[in-house]
Order: C-alpha cells, then sequence, then structure tokens
C-alpha cells in the first residue's frame, strides 16, 4: 500500500484504500468459505483457457468447445446482454430475451472461437486491477506478443452476482465490446425492433458456420 | 512526410475550421446520436438526455460518411489488402516488426511535439530518450531496445492534443483513403504533418515510396484484426465509428496500460454500465 506524497487527489486515494483495508479485514474475519477475488477469478480462467490451448491433439471443435464451457463459466451472460441491449431490452419479450443471449453467444463464439486456432503459445500477463465508482472492478491484463505495442490489452470488467465475480465487460484495446455491440444494435432495433436484430444474429452466425470450415 | 509548402496554408486554415467548428456550442451535446430516432421508448424520455461519448456517436453526415466508408473499403478489398497480404505472406515477422519500428521511431518529432503541447515534460523527454536509444543502439530505429529499458512506445498526435484542451471530436467524420476521424481530428492530421521534420535532403519520390512501404507494412500487421472485425459485427460501419471514437477517447485520457501502469483512471461510465 503505499502512499506518495500528501497532494489531495493522494490523500483521497490513501483514505480510500484505508477503507479498503478494513473492508478487506471485515471480510476476512466474517466466516466466508475461501471467495476468490476478480482478479482470482480471471487468473483461474486465462490459466484454465490456457490449458486447454496447449493440449495438443483435441481437434478444432473439441478446443473451441472446451474454451467455451470454461469462458462461460466466469461470465454474467444475461447482465452482459442487458447492458448491450440497454434500454432496448425491455422491448424484447422474454423469449425474444432468451433467443437473443442464445444467438449472441453463438454469434461472440462463432467469431472469437476462430482465433482460437491461430494459437502461437502467447501467454497471459494480469497488470492491474481497480474498483470502479460503481463497485465493480477491472482487471487489466495483456496477452504476451512479443512486448511494446504487439501486445493486446484485454480488461475485464467484473460484477458480483450471487457471491462471484463474473465478467460483465470485455475492453480489449480500449474498445468495451458492450459499448461497441450496444451501439450496432442501437440503430438495427430502432429501425427493425427485436425481430430484426435476431434474425441478422442469426444470418450472421449461418454465415460464420459456413465461412469456418 | 507530404509536400511541406501546401501543408504551411492548410494547417492555418484548418486551424481557423476546428476553432470554428469545436466554439461551436458543442454540437455533440444535444442532437441525438444518429438521424433516426433512437429512442422511441417515451417512457425514458425523461432519462437525462446526455450523450455517451462510447455508446451514442454524434454522426449527422452519416449518408455522406457511409459512402466513403463504402469507397475505402472497395479500395482496401481491392487494392491494399490483397497487397498487403501479399507483403505479409513474402516478408518475415521481424522484418515487417523492423519497418513499423523504423516509421514509429520517426514520428518522434510529432510525439515530443504534442507531449510539449498537452505539458507532459516527462513524457517528451522520454520521447527524446526512446528516439536516442531506438537509433543508436536499435539500428537507425529498426529495433525497439527502448521499451526494454522502460521507455514504451507512446505516440501523440494533434487530434488528441486538442482533446486534452478540451476540445470535443464533433461530428464523426470518414475521410476519403484515411478512414475514421473527426471534426476535431482530421484536420489536426495536417498539423502533425507540419510538425514531422523532414530532413532538406530528401528526395521527395522517396518519401512517397517510404509512404507507401509504411501503410502497405502497417496493412499487413491489421489484416487479422480487419477480418475479425468483419465478421464479429452486424454493422461494420458503426463497428469502425464506434471502435474509433471509444479508442480515441482512452487515447486523450492517456488510459493505455503502458502509459498508466497502474491503471487508475477509471472509465467514469455510470450508463454504459447500468442495468436499465
Amino acid at each position: 500500500m503505499r502512499t506518495r506524497n500528501s497532494t489531495p487527489c493522494h490523500e483521497r486515494r490513501a483514505q480510500a484504500l484505508a477503507v479498503a483495508c478494513a473492508l478487506l479485514i471485515v471480510g476476512s474475519i466474517a466466516p466466508v468459505a475461501a471467495e476468490q477475488s476478480p482478479r482470482e477469478v480471471v487468473q483461474s480462467t486465462s490459466d484454465q483457457v490456457l490449458a486447454v490451448l496447449a493440449e495438443k491433439d483435441l481437434s478444432k471443435e473439441a478446443r473451441r468447445d472446451k474454451v467455451r464451457t470454461i469462458v462461460l463459466r466466469s461470465v454474467d451472460f444475461e447482465t452482459l446482454s442487458r447492458l448491450v441491449l440497454a434500454r432496448n431490452w425491455t422491448r424484447f419479450s422474454p423469449a425474444q430475451q432468451q433467443e437473443f443471449m442464445q444467438e449472441f453467444q453463438d454469434h461472440l463464439a462463432a467469431t472469437y472461437g476462430r482465433r482460437l486456432d491461430d494459437y502461437r503459445n502467447e501467454k497471459v500477463a494480469i497488470v492491474g486491477d481497480r474498483q470502479e465508482p460503481n463497485g465493480d472492478w477491472t482487471v487489466r491484463s495483456k496477452i504476451l506478443r512479443g512486448g511494446g505495442s504487439n501486445d493486446v490489452e484485454v480488461d475485464y470488467r467484473m460484477r458480483k452476482s450471487n457471491g462471484e465475480w463474473k465478467v460483465i465487460d470485455f475492453i480489449i484495446e480500449e474498445i468495451s465490446l458492450v459499448a461497441n455491440f450496444r451501439s450496432q444494435f442501437q440503430d438495427i432495433v430502432a429501425s427493425g425492433g427485436p425481430e430484426k436484430l435476431l434474425q441478422l444474429l442469426k444470418e450472421k452466425t449461418a454465415a460464420g458456420q459456413e465461412f469456418k470450415s | 512526410m507530404r509536400t511541406e509548402d501546401s501543408m504551411r496554408y492548410r494547417l492555418l486554415s484548418t486551424l481557423l475550421i476546428t476553432a470554428a467548428l469545436s466554439g461551436h456550442p458543442a454540437v455533440a451535446e444535444e442532437t441525438p446520436g444518429s438521424p433516426r430516432p433512437t429512442s422511441p421508448i417515451p417512457a425514458y424520455g425523461a432519462a437525462p438526455q446526455t450523450v455517451n461519448q462510447t455508446t451514442q456517436e454524434y454522426d449527422p453526415w452519416m449518408g455522406f460518411n457511409r459512402k466513403i466508408f463504402w469507397f475505402n473499403d472497395q479500395v482496401d478489398n481491392y487494392v491494399l489488402a490483397p497487397v498487403a497480404t501479399g507483403w505479409h505472406t513474402v516478408a518475415p515477422q521481424p522484418m515487417q516488426n523492423g519497418i513499423a519500428n523504423f516509421f514509429s521511431n520517426l514520428r518522434f518529432p510529432v510525439n515530443l511535439f504534442n507531449d510539449l503541447l498537452q505539458c507532459k515534460p516527462v513524457d517528451g523527454a522520454k520521447a527524446v530518450g526512446r528516439f536516442t536509444v531506438n537509433t543508436v543502439l536499435g539500428f537507425g530505429g529498426f529495433l525497439d531496445p527502448a521499451s526494454e529499458l522502460g521507455l514504451k512506445p507512446h505516440d501523440e498526435d494533434f487530434g488528441q492534443t486538442l482533446g486534452v484542451w478540451g476540445v470535443p471530436p464533433g461530428p464523426y467524420l470518414v475521410l476519403p483513403v484515411l478512414g475514421a476521424s473527426s471534426v476535431r481530428d482530421a484536420p489536426a492530421l495536417a498539423v502533425d504533418s507540419a510538425a514531422a521534420i523532414t530532413p532538406f535532403f530528401i528526395d521527395g519520390w522517396i518519401l512517397v515510396g517510404a509512404r507507401v512501404v509504411d501503410v502497405i507494412n502497417t496493412r499487413a500487421q491489421f489484416l487479422k484484426a480487419v477480418e475479425d472485425a468483419k465478421a464479429a459485427s452486424l454493422d461494420y460501419y458503426t463497428f469502425v465509428r464506434n471502435a474509433y471514437l471509444q479508442r480515441r477517447e482512452a487515447l486523450i485520457q492517456d488510459r493505455a496500460e503502458h502509459v498508466a501502469p497502474e491503471g487508475v483512471p477509471s472509465y467514469e461510465n455510470e450508463e454504459l454500465y447500468t442495468v436499465p
């Protein structure tokens, strides 16, 4: 816990740190089972993913499926979907909401899953974490690809749900996935309604499937 | 790197344009992000109508922008991407990295100029250090030993400087060939070109040639990224627009990890992370 010269700004930070420490102590006294911190969640998830990627005898399909399962375990996909649709969420019927979550998940799995095939023993380094004003945590990581600007920065926005820290946004090179898809989906839902968005997602995923093999 | 005589003139005129447009009672504040009504739900009309930098982009010229965007995409599909793919196949990766490093090293005057304008003397000193180390020890800039010494690359440009000074991006703008930009960032390109010191004894054609190599080599570094972006997006135009504006905002706030290692600055973005 470093504190620096006492400019007001740093004082505030020091105070925040003190409060955080106090909370941590109180939290550790409370008889809660070993709960993973946001950072630990990211660490263990990326360890598991890298372990799967290191298995050389897996087929591409099996590898993707395994990774998908591991990643989804630490993602609060409903919150992520709600954030992506924002106020449009309520324009979707409960059935459409479920359908959206499924389609969106498939879409992400198809597009980002493709990149798993290019895995070249890159390592992941967690480079920092911080609490956000609203209580969320951001865990910052880097995919190491030779240093400097070749490395890819990936931040995970985490929120506690049912006592567990889960990812609610992926920020790649300072570009939030939630914000980006929200922006794309807003216009689509505004002009064509939920049906249009669901239809486009399906078409896109179908096109991706063909492309894949 | 481009012809300088016209640059000086353009610099002046563009500064005037920027001043005029940015001084305009901020266009970005009240108008909705797109010409179409984005929110037909009256229930949320009561919510404060602040335009969020990352979620709703001010793009009043979308029709025009989309046409230019389409044109650029054609140029990319039929000329730039194929050439870059060829280059990527032929040139070994270390060579591509070396060339990228070389041109990045030459950006040093622009970085220094803007570091100073943004009152970041330490960053300016680091830029001088990087340039010196990489030029001397990095074989004229082809290697990047400075990064290993802790002098990480930190690109600044005049668009960022204007952002630091408080100039909003203004309307989104797609420039022919150059791509995503904004009313703030586009004219700033000219300022950076003027700030780039080009030795007088270097022949113009060499500069043009260097520029071509730089562009192709840079494009080659993003072959998969562009492919991914196209596969991932339902509307590639909006994807690029949003990504550009988010990225610019992050650069202006120096939020990138190598700039702020402790990751202190947070995304002051309550709206984005509030479940409605």
